[in-house]
């Protein structure tokens, strides 16, 4: 069954080869200049947290050369469904094109069918996110330098969440085309679900998936720890007053709020500190994965019990 | 034929969908080494029966069983004596030939290259040759190819001709038959065509609206069928004696088409033989119960 499920995912995987080959050469090129420029103006040494003047100017060059291309490549964090869902593509396509009756009328059970089939999906799945994060790792190196692991253009691209997030797109693609046994439209609705998730994941449940912690502080001088934690909100207060919340200051009569009361406010933030990055990756990663088995397995078991 | 093992033997076999019944109290007993032809219109429930045979369908009720296994339950065991070529004979159409030969060859324990590669340059096939790019007939004989290489016992084709032109057809039963001469394995194919069938198969089984009507060896169908034909009246004398399965009349004349219970004594009528063909398509439109006695279609013929 080795060969026969590899064998039969052959274009698939061309694809998804031809896809890593795609986007390392996009980024081999841009990343060596990142870390040219980086190296060069001694970056590494710069703490991005309180630069002090020589710094600053050398991480506001970076920022102007390169910010909008790291912003660009946030999107890059589509790619694992794009191969996650492309890789659910030949157990599918059985389905459809009637092809697994053939399977099934060799001597080998459905069963074990089913496990080479998926394995195989599964298999080249995990390496292929694994190959991706290493790209990522590398070619964002300087960025999670400057703004921390859970910045979230970093937090989705270099931990391990990237191998949750392809098996997910390749258990719902499954899932989905183990109901609706049409290849295509399965693919595209399965993305379209993956972006949703992650969507939802990304902008709300991810701020509570480990308990957040809080803190106060008074004034301008922000504690060098909130500088790599993801801040989930904050809001400042002058009194009983509130002046500022979210990102902004409040509008209204706060706004002539001179530099020197500035810092007679009290700060009160809620974040994710820094050493939360793996309990927060792995409670992740597990979130999907777990999401995966389960859409795997129901894609195996309907396929089993109301396929014929 | 009561001689040997049954090959496939159902019992009140019957498969719903939904409220919709495909196939309802089957029994039917298919003896090793015959050739049997299963014909009815379609949607007759000829596939859902297949299926249920070869393991892809689990029954609603009732029981199947393939060399006295259950194909479902014991799978392991009937698999390997199994070749089924599906309709339209679905293959993989980005592999080669040789590849798709490497596919059985991994799939099957009992796998024979020799035979697969020998047939394939029988038919003029290069190995090197896309399934896709072959003709439809082409791509029938090498699922059929698929099917034999796994040394079956039993031979299951659903529908293996109704996609193919006269000439691939003819070429196609022509490569049954000779398996059959060869190997002496049980062949059941599906058809909802008759002609050509009785060249190749010695035993009947017809399906129409989800129930057997008929099954046995084509001599005993043939021989047990008579054509009536006499001035137009009365059908009731006949029909107290006889099974009717189709009458027509014209302003002169009856004609009946009977099952005959023994002799038919009536001097007003006139007897004459019917083929094959004619009696399967008067059963296709038979509904047993509306007039006809009901009289269950094995025993009625293997009386």
């Amino acid at each position: 069954m080795t060969w026969v499920g590899w064998r039969l995912q052959r274009t698939e995987s061309l694809v998804v080869l031809g896809t890593l080959g795609l986007l390392a050469a996009f980024l081999v090129p841009t990343g060596i200049q990142m870390a040219n420029a980086y190296h060069r103006d001694g970056l590494a040494a710069c703490l991005s947290f309180n630069p002090g003047p020589t710094c600053a100017g050398a991480v506001g060059g970076f920022r102007q050369r390169f910010q909008s291309l790291i912003d660009l490549s946030n999107w890059f964090t589509l790619v694992p469904g794009l191969i996650g869902v492309l890789l659910a593509a030949p157990f599918i396509g059985e389905l459809e094109h009637g092809t697994y009756r053939l399977a099934w009328t060799q001597s080998i059970t459905r069963g074990r069918w089913l496990a080479g089939k998926l394995g195989v999906a599964v298999a080249t799945a995990t390496v292929a996110a694994g190959a991706l994060i290493l790209l990522f790792a590398w070619w964002r190196a300087p960025s999670v330098h400057l703004d921390g692991r859970l910045d979230t253009g970093n937090y989705d691209t270099t931990g391990i969440v990237v191998v949750g997030y392809t098996l997910f797109a390749l258990g719902l693609a499954l899932a989905l085309g183990a109901v609706w046994r049409r290849v295509a439209p399965s693919l595209v609705v399965a993305f379209v679900g993956y972006f949703a998730t992650r969507l939802f994941v990304d902008l709300s449940l991810r701020d509570h998936l480990i308990a957040p912690l809080t803190t106060t502080y008074r004034g301008t001088s922000q504690p060098g720890f909130l500088y790599n934690a993801h801040i989930i909100s904050m809001y400042a207060a002058l009194g009983d007053h509130e002046i500022m919340s979210g990102g902004g200051f409040v509008l209204g009569g706060q706004r002539k709020l001179a530099a020197p009361r500035l810092g007679h406010a009290v700060f009160h933030v809620v974040y994710q500190p820094e050493s939360h990055y793996w309990p927060l990756q792995l409670a992740e990663t597990g979130l999907f994965a777990g999401l995966a088995a389960i859409l795997v397995l129901f894609a195996a078991w309907w396929t089993r019990e109301r396929a014929a | 034929m009561s001689a040997g093992v049954a090959a496939v033997r159902t019992s009140g076999l019957g498969k719903r969908y939904g409220s919709r019944w495909a196939l309802r109290d089957c029994a039917l007993e298919i003896p090793a080494g015959s050739v049997t032809a299963l014909v009815g219109p379609n949607g007759a429930g000829k596939t859902t029966l297949l299926h249920m045979v070869i393991g892809l369908v689990e029954p609603t009720n009732g029981d199947v069983e393939v060399f006295g296994r259950s194909p479902r339950r014991d799978a392991r065991e009937v698999l390997p004596r199994l070749g089924f070529v599906a309709q339209d004979h679905p293959l993989h159409r980005n592999l080669t030939i040789a590849e798709m030969l490497r596919y059985g060859r991994k799939l099957n324990p009992s796998w024979n290259q020799q035979l697969a590669a020998s047939r394939i340059e029988r038919l003029g096939l290069s190995q090197k040759q896309k399934i896709g790019r072959l003709s439809g007939g082409q791509q029938a004989q090498v699922a059929l190819t698929l099917a034999l290489a796994k040394q079956p016992q039993l031979l299951v084709l659903d529908e293996p001709v109704a996609s193919l032109d006269p000439l691939a057809r003819r070429e196609f039963l022509n490569a049954v038959m000779e398996v059959v001469v060869d190997d002496g394995l049980t062949v059941v194919l599906s058809s909802h065509i008759v002609a050509e069938l009785e060249r190749v198969c010695d035993h009947l089984v017809t399906l129409a609206e989800g129930a057997t009507q008929l099954s046995g060896p084509i001599p005993e169908i043939v021989a047990r069928h008579r054509l009536l034909t006499g001035p137009r009246g009365d059908v009731a004398s006949v029909a107290r004696v006889h099974d009717v399965i189709r009458e027509s009349h014209t302003e002169r004349q009856t004609t009946l088409l009977v099952r005959a219970n023994g002799h038919v004594y009536d001097s007003c009528w006139e007897q004459h033989e019917v083929d094959l063909e004619e009696i399967v398509l008067a059963y296709l439109g038979y509904r047993p119960g509306n007039g006809a006695s009901t009289i269950p279609a094995r025993e009625a013929v293997r009386a």
